[in-house]
């Protein structure tokens, strides 16, 4: 235990005495992470958008002229071709919209807006519909009226002259149905729940919960790695090993002096997102922090380990294309449902991958222990999977008996 | 007499370069051995397998008469080749690290810190960080770390590479005042003056001993005025063989 502890200080002496380390632990994944804030979570700007030829349309309430400027054709076709606008609208029939379309996002951004318009146009041409029926329908009724009064004059005719021949008639009549009350017309407006998060939820939000993990895990794997690296070339491990020092207390050691600014790390950086960049969390912060916790841990423990097979600090960094990025995207950023069962498996065996579904259940889903202890299960162990091979390793590195 | 270390029949080999052939090598307590012989020749091979830190194809290493184990680490000081510093941290913390991991604390510790600093002359320079030292000053912190646990057997490998020629001297002073004390020594050196500060030489060639023995005893059984010779004559009679 003493020397587990002579390990833990002096790592920690070590990265206090480093600042640059030290920046590159606890403020790199802040700065990156604001960046990627600004990024995704930016409020997306209004589309700009014209109409033309509505002049004589019977819908040009329906583009209102906060959001459509009213142009000519000339003006319309010229400002597109300058990008002030990203569509117009031709409002003579039939309807035409043309999109600037050099830009997905915003393309997208204006049909979303013309189609919000085209459904209160559709509105609009019921409701006038509807009108024209009613008109038709009153004609009718009153036409039905007078008839019904030249009938009842008739059957006073015919009772006065033909009794017999009017009850036979009465009783051969065919019963007059009363029409049903018409049903009011339908709204045609979607009523919309949330099961979970709400209609503020932006990128960011929905991004934040991978983001966390990916960047954590980037620099604490970066950070440890290179410095159980450095103690294999600078050949101190050697001198580790050629002291009474058993095994484990070297990896333990390193757990619990890293352990210490990952905490550290773990707070300062959910604190961060939660309050400074108010990411959506209807979690606990305590949820949360055991979860980036328990990820560092396993990027740390992945870290020492693939430093064994690393010479220098330049392979060590190789091993981020292969170990990082594979991880950001099968983590739940970009949806794998569709993915072939054997990507899907990889994903399976990423750190993050867990670290992302139990940040989603806590902070979005708002589910408590029940929606993440599987997930943290997981990630832990991972961990100790990687601590036991490290240990291994070194004590293989050692033909003494331990 | 005790063994503090035995090797017997080692062999090693890296990839398809044999780099120590059936080399045998015994040090007797209370001795300064120096093993010897140019860059390449598998010095620092022999010594690491010694110590168990490297696995020999086959052979057997014994120390203190028995299979080595981690509590025999104990009493083992290792001077690795490379410096093997914490160079973030200060050279007192570099010390009192590898004290405490040798299992000393308290004041002991911090005495013991102090007296081992003083014999490599660096007491002055305790606090400063080891990324300031020069290239002598981090030699001799490496070798403080070595003895601040009072080890009975010292493995040094090459330490005085590299340090002015005072310097040297004190350090020699100091290995014999160890020796005094009943310390066993192996140091690897390939500075010839160095050699007849020894009681007994291991000369190292292309992975075998190709002679042992004491310094003076070498030189007039060879009958060549320095050990350096002697490599040039038994390589004259493999070629006329
Ligand atoms: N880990 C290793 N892998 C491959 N070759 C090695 C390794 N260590 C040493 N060697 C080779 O073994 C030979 C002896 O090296 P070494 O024991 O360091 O010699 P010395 O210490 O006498 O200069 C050298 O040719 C060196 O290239
Ligand atoms: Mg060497």
């Amino acid at each position: 235990m003493r020397n587990l502890l002579a390990m833990a200080r002096r790592i920690i002496r070590q990265i206090v005495r480093d600042k640059r380390t030290l920046a590159l632990l606890i403020i790199a994944p802040l700065l990156i992470l604001t960046l990627v804030w600004y990024i995704f979570g930016a409020k997306t700007s209004e589309p700009n958008l014209a109409i033309i030829h509505y002049e004589s349309s019977d819908y040009l309430s329906a583009f209102k002229a906060s959001d459509y400027t009213r142009m000519s054709p000339l003006q319309a076709r010229q400002s597109l071709a300058d990008k002030e606008i990203d569509a117009y609208v031709d409002l003579k029939d039939p309807i035409k919209v043309h999109l600037e379309g050099s830009d997905p996002s915003r393309n997208g951004l204006a049909m979303n807006k013309i189609q919000k318009s085209m459904q209160k146009m559709q509105q609009l041409s019921i409701t006038s519909m509807k009108n024209q029926f009613t008109d038709v329908i009153k004609a009718q009724q009153k036409g039905i009226q007078t008839q019904q009064q030249i009938i009842r004059q008739m059957s006073e005719a015919m009772q006065h002259y033909a009794p017999g021949a009017l009850a036979q008639i009465m009783q051969n009549a065919p019963k007059a149905e009363q029409p049903n009350q018409a049903k009011a017309a339908e709204k045609v407006k979607l009523n919309v729940t949330y099961l979970h998060g709400n209609d503020d939820l932006n990128t960011f939000d929905a991004f934040g919960p991978a983001m966390v993990g990916i960047f954590v895990f980037l620099f604490i794997f970066m950070i440890g790695g290179v410095s159980f690296l450095r103690e294999r070339t600078t050949g101190t491990l050697d001198r580790l090993m050629a002291s009474p020092i058993k095994s484990y207390q070297i990896i333990w050691g390193y757990m619990f002096g890293f352990g210490l600014f990952v905490i550290v790390q773990s707070f300062i950086l959910t604190c961060y997102i939660v309050y400074v960049l108010k990411i959506y969390n209807i979690g606990h912060l305590l949820d949360v922090l055991i979860i980036v916790f328990i990820l560092s841990f396993s990027a740390l423990s992945l870290s020492i380990l693939l430093s064994t097979f690393a010479s220098n600090e330049l392979q060590m960094f190789q091993f981020i294309p292969l170990v990082i990025v594979p991880q950001v995207f099968l983590s739940g950023l970009f949806p794998i449902d569709t993915l072939p069962s054997w990507v899907q498996a990889i994903g399976n065996l990423m750190p993050i991958h867990y670290s992302t579904e139990a940040l989603r259940n806590i902070m979005i889903r708002g589910t408590g222990f029940s929606g993440w202890w599987l997930d943290g299960l997981i990630l832990l162990l991972f961990s100790v999977i990687f601590i036991v091979i490290n240990i291994l390793v070194i004590r293989r590195a050692r033909p003494i008996a331990d | 007499m005790s063994y503090p270390i035995k090797g017997e029949h080692l062999h090693k080999r890296f990839k398809n370069q044999i780099v120590l052939d059936d080399v045998s090598l015994t040090l007797q307590e209370g001795e300064i051995y120096g093993l010897i012989g140019p860059s390449g020749a598998g010095k620092t091979t022999l010594v690491r397998i010694l110590l168990g830190l490297e696995k020999a194809d086959s052979g057997r290493v014994e120390l203190f008469e028995q299979r080595p184990t981690l509590n025999a680490f104990r009493s083992l000081g290792y001077m690795a080749q490379s410096d093997a510093l914490y160079n973030e941290l200060s050279a007192y913390q570099n010390l009192e690290f590898f004290a405490s991991i040798q299992g000393m604390h308290g004041k002991e510790k911090r005495q013991r810190i102090d007296e081992v600093a003083k014999a490599v002359e660096l007491d002055q320079d305790l606090k400063k960080n080891v990324s300031n030292f020069s290239g002598g000053m981090k030699r001799r912190l490496s070798l403080a770390a070595a003895l601040v646990h009072r080890p009975r057997l010292y493995l040094l490998d090459e330490p005085t590479v590299g340090l002015d020629p005072m310097i040297r001297r004190k350090l020699w002073t100091l290995f014999h005042y160890l020796k005094g004390k009943g310390a066993t020594i192996i140091v690897t050196t390939h500075v010839m003056d160095e050699v007849a500060q020894c009681d007994r030489v291991g000369l190292l060639s292309e992975g075998k001993i190709i002679a042992e023995g004491a310094p003076k005893a070498l030189t007039e059984h060879y009958g060549v005025p320095s050990v350096e010779d002697i490599f040039i004559t038994i390589e004259k009679e493999g070629a006329k063989k």
